[in-house]
Order: structure tokens, then sequence, then C-alpha cells
């Protein structure tokens, strides 16, 4: 998939470029308004990420012009102006999601990977982990035939996202993130991914244990998936 | 004013004096005629034989006497004395003179009684005080008057600069007329320390914010960087706990950031005030959140609805901030086995919210500062924090004209009240 960044930070953009490159997409800079203008009225692109705050456009414009030429393309607004109406005004003018920054390039391709299913109608994503049938469409599991019901909407947003990055490990500062990034407190160190991981862990065992959640010692927790 | 009451006390004693000194001299008066009498006609006049002549009238207010007295007898007074007329003992005031004639020494007395001077004193006496009276009154009205009239500007400029403004919520600037200097002076001052007051609290906000949004580019690419050397498959576990140490103050310093720039943008008013939402739903949102963190302490949850209210023009996502925070604390500064108890109902004053925990408690002399941020109390030291849940809550009450009541007892637990006013709340 092509992924156009408009970012005027270069050292950020070349940090996104890289991930996303290792994780399949291909991507192409802009480091200012004008040459992105120009990119976006040529080429096609499935994603486009961009800054709204550049120094000689208003980024809010840039979505204007992208909307019209490709009205299928996907964008997502990364900002670090945070002003309440942008978010407003970007989503009204058409952008598919925001994130305002810092973000953490695995949130931002969790949104992505949100997109593309919602976009392009992958009806039925279902993974299957040891007898276990996590349907991230219809956010619910199966063990065999049965429904686990007592999973809360908080676990599986923890399992969903474990399963975007699956055979990665993730950290407990990214899963708190994840699950905790809107709201905003001044603990710095919550340990209660651990509650939950153990919350998870006791629900599925009701049905049969579940060894593809796994803990990674001092670091975190990861989903392991051969599919 | 003890002027004027020092005048009114001595007032009848200065009138009497007066009346007896006119008296007095009166006195003086009838006897240099009645010695002139004597002088043109002689004695004979009166006295005849060695007879005393004695006069009064009718009511017996004055009386006159001669009379013969021992030769070297020598008197000349006048005094308070009594006498008996007729088996009537009155008080008189007595001239009292001797004199001689044809060799014979002679007493002249006269006398008036005292009932009758007093009787000119009381009226005069009245009258002087109405008319002392009168004049303070004319005085003070006048004055009040005046005084009103002239300090009119400074009551102005009380009234509209100081207490129709509420601190520090700023109108623009409206002179006050007048034309002494000194009222312009200092209505000018006070507008100018006001504007400047403002102004130190316009930059404060400006730098917040600047500083927040210009700390998350930088914080962004570390971020970044730090998750792509995750990738790295070389990468030892050793270094990737490191990293991860990293990236928990990372956190730290982001989370920082994210609630300095959000107190700023509530400070700013940025946010809306759009939404509306059911207490109970809100407060069920909230246990959903939080009930994760009850486990690690046993910590028991009560929630009491008495009655539920829609909130309107709110902002869902700070009120949701407010309570989470309020109930965060009520988790994290509880003890193992603790308690949480959420009440809403109606109230006096409005709705109000309750979060009543079992925990540690604050110190009396802690209680004020609680919201100042970046204030840790000493108990608060333990936790992971780095004290702006409070402040958080304070701006996002304030902007929604809620108001906190705290109450805490040390080592028994503390109760934090959320009072909403009426203008936010619809009854169902």
């Amino acid at each position: 998939m092509n992924v156009l960044i408009i970012e005027d930070e270069k050292a950020l953009a070349y940090e996104m470029e890289l991930f996303l490159t290792k994780n399949n997409f291909i991507c192409e800079l802009c480091f200012n308004g004008k040459s992105a203008s120009e990119k976006i009225a040529v080429n096609l692109y499935d994603f486009i990420l961009l800054d709204l705050g550049l120094p000689d456009y208003d980024g809010l414009d840039l979505l204007k012009e992208a909307k019209k030429s490709h009205p299928e393309t996907a964008c997502i607004i990364l900002t670090a102006r945070a002003e309440v109406n942008d978010r407003i005004t970007g989503l009204d003018l058409g952008a598919d999601d925001y994130l305002p920054k810092p973000f953490s390039l695995l949130e931002l391709q969790s949104r992505m990977q949100a997109i593309t299913r919602r976009k392009f109608g992958l009806v039925n994503h279902i993974i299957e982990l040891d007898g276990f049938l996590v349907n991230l469409t219809d956010r619910n599991i199966v063990y065999q035939t049965t429904p686990v019901t007592t999973i809360t909407k908080k676990e599986f947003d923890l399992i969903a996202y474990m399963l975007l990055n699956k055979n990665r490990t993730l950290t407990r500062a990214q899963l708190s993130e994840h699950i905790w990034g809107s709201i905003v407190n001044d603990d710095y160190d919550s340990n209660f991914i651990d509650a939950h991981i153990k919350n998870i862990r006791k629900k599925l065992s009701v049905h049969a244990t579940a060894d593809w959640l796994e803990t990674v010692r001092g670091l975190g927790y990861r989903i392991k998936a051969t599919v | 004013m003890v002027i004027v009451t020092l005048f009114v006390a001595l007032l009848p004693s200065v009138i009497k004096n007066i009346n007896r000194n006119y008296t007095d001299e009166r006195l003086v008066k009838q006897k240099d005629k009645l010695l002139q009498i004597v002088k043109e006609r002689g004695i004979k006049t009166y006295i005849e034989d060695g007879q005393s002549y004695g006069s009064y009238l009718p009511l017996k207010e004055e009386y006159i006497s001669l009379d013969t007295v021992e030769n070297n007898y020598r008197l000349d007074t006048i005094q308070d004395e009594r006498r008996v007329i007729e088996r009537d003992t009155i008080s008189y005031r007595i001239l009292s003179h001797t004199f001689k004639v044809n060799g014979k020494t002679y007493m002249l007395e006269i006398g008036k009684s005292v009932e009758t001077i007093s009787e000119t004193t009381g009226p005069l006496q009245n009258i002087a005080l109405a008319i002392l009276l009168g004049m303070v009154l004319l005085t003070i009205m006048a004055d009040l008057f005046y005084a009103n009239y002239i300090l009119r500007p400074l009551s102005l400029i009380i009234k509209t600069k100081l207490i129709g403004n509420k601190f520090p919520s700023f109108n623009k600037y409206k002179e006050v007329k007048t034309t002494t200097s000194d009222f312009q002076h200092l209505d000018i001052s006070i507008h100018q320390m006001i504007e400047a007051i403002e102004q130190a609290f316009q930059k404060e906000r400006e730098f917040i914010s600047n500083a927040s949004h210009e700390l998350m580019t930088p914080i962004s690419i570390m971020q970044s960087k730090i998750e792509n050397m995750f990738e790295q498959e070389d990468i030892a576990d050793e270094l990737k706990v490191r990293m991860m140490e990293m990236q928990k103050i990372l956190n730290r310093l982001k989370s920082i950031t994210k609630t300095l720039l959000l107190i700023s943008q509530i400070e700013n008013e940025q946010f809306l005030k759009e939404d509306s939402i059911l207490v109970s739903e809100l407060l069920q949102d909230i246990y959903d959140e939080i009930s994760i963190r009850l486990q690690d302490k046993n910590i028991n949850f009560e929630l009491i609805v008495t009655d539920d209210i829609l909130l309107v023009n709110v902002n869902k996502f700070l009120l949701f901030n407010l309570l989470f925070n309020l109930v965060n604390n009520a988790i994290k500064y509880n003890k193992p086995d603790g308690a949480i108890t959420l009440t809403a109902r109606v109230e006096k004053g409005g709705y109000s919210i309750s979060i009543t925990d079992t925990g540690i408690g604050i110190d009396a002399a802690q209680l004020p500062y609680i919201f100042d941020r970046f204030k840790k109390i000493k108990q608060s030291l333990l936790q992971d924090s780095f004290g702006l849940g409070l402040p958080i809550v304070k701006s996002i009450a304030a902007f929604h004209g809620i108001t906190i009541n705290v109450t805490s007892q040390k080592d028994k637990g503390s109760t934090f009240t959320l009072l909403f006013p009426f203008n936010i709340l619809k009854f169902l």
C-alpha cells in the first residue's frame, strides 16, 4: 500500500518511514506543503499521513485538496497543535482519523489497519489461536463453538491490539497507552496491564489454557500466532 | 462628635451660670437703686424708729428687707440661702449688703427665689438645646451629602473595578468620570495593575501552551526512535529492558506535557460544552474504566445514585477525566481492603457527587495546597504521581462552574464533594 507522509519534522518523518516500510508499506516523504500539494495532485495514495502544522501551508487546505482529487484516499491527521477544534474540523473535512502527537508508531499502524478493514470491507476478520476464534470485526471470542462472554470491552481491546501486533512484544507502556491513552491522569507507572492480563488468562482458562498469550519477562506481553 | 457631645452635656450648667450672672447683675442694680433712694430721701423712707422694713411680692418670688445691725457688722455677698416667709421656706438667691447712714449700720437683703430663676433657665436651656441639635443634624447631613458627592468617583471605582470584576476575569477598561486628580490617578493605577496581572496570566497560559506544544514534537521523535529500535531483531534482551525503561520515562514526560497542555486548553476555554450525559451513565463508565485498579488492594466500591439527572452543556471528556482522577486518587491513597463510596444526589444548592475513601487522609495543614500544580504532599511522594491530578480536577471543575469541597481526617480518609450548579442540570 502506498503512503504519503507529509511531515516537516524530518527526524520524525524518517522514523515513520522506517517503521512503515518494515511493515510492508511503500512510503513517500514530503517536508513541506508545496511539494505535498504537487504530489497529491499527481499520484494516487492509499494513505496520506498529514501533519497539520506545516510552515508554508495550512494543513487543512491540503486535506481539502487530497479529498478533492482522490476521495478514496484515507487521510490520518497527525498534529502537535492539539487544538480541540482542529479535530472536529479535520474529521468534518473528511479525515479518517486523528492522532495527536506524540503518538506511538504501533498506534498509528493499528489505526491504519482499522481503516483498511473498514474501507476495504474485510468481512469476518477471524484469527484462530489454539481453538480460540477471535473475530476482530464483530469483536468477540469463541472457543470451538462456545462463545467466551466474560471478556470485557477493555480486555478485548488489549487482545485485539496484541493480535494486530502479533509476534511482537508489547511493553506495558505501549499497552496502557493504547487502552488509556485518552485519559489524562497523573500516574506514570501503571502496572494495571498485569491485572488485565491476569483476568484475561483466568477467563480463557475456563475453556482451555491460552499458551499463545505469552509473558515476555521484564518487557511485556506478546501473542504468538503462526497464522 | 466628641465636641458636640461635650457641648450638649455642658449646656445646662452653662445656661445656669449665665442665668445666675444675669440675676446677680439685676440684684446689684436693684441694690444700687435702693441705695440711691436712701441717699436722696434718707433712710427714713423705709425705716423709722429702729423698725425693720420688709416687702415681698404676693407669690414671694422676690423680697426686700432692710434692718439695723450691730455697728461693726460688715457683709456684702450674693449667695443661695433659705428664708422663712410666712411659714413658707423658700430658697432664694440673696444679695446682702451693709451700709451706714447717720452712724447706724443697716443691712439690706434683696432676694429672688431660685425657683423663678430656674423657671427661666429651663426654657432657655431647651431652646438652646433644640437649636444646637438642629445645627448638628444639619451639619451632619450636609457633611454626608457633600462627602458622598465628593467621593462618588471613589465609590464608583470600588464598585466597578474591584467588586464588579471577578478575579481573574477582567472587563475592558472604562474610565470613571472625575475631575479630582487623585481619583483619576487611583482609577488609572488600578486599571494598570489589573492589566499587568491580566497580562501575566495571559503570558503564563501562552507559555504553558507553547512549551507543551513545542515539547510534543521531540517527544514524538524519541518515542518513534525507541519503537523502531524495538523492531530490530538483533538487539539483546538486556538492552531491550533498558529501552523499556527509557520508554517509561518518556511516557512520564509525555504525561506531564499532555496534562499541562490540557490544563492550558481548559483555561483558554478551548473546549466546547455541548454534551449531555446521565450521571448514572457517567459514573458507570468511570467504574468500568477503573474497576481493574480496585483488585490490587481489594477495595470495596459502592455506587449510590439517589437521584439520577441529566447533565447538560458539559464536556463529557473533561467530566470523565475529572471523576476519573478523583476516583483514581481514592484508590491510590486507600488502604488494603479499604472502601470507596460514590454518592450522587440532589442537594439544596444544586446536585452533588461525593467520593469518600477510607484512605490515609490529608493533613489539615496541607489541605489548602492540594490543588496547586506540582505540589507534592508528603504522603503522595510514596505514590507514582507528579502532582497534576488535582490541578486537572480543579481546572475542569472551574470550567463547568462546579464547586469542590474537601474534608479529610488523617488516617481515616477523605471526602471530595462536587457541587454542580443548576444551569447544567436537567431534572428527569
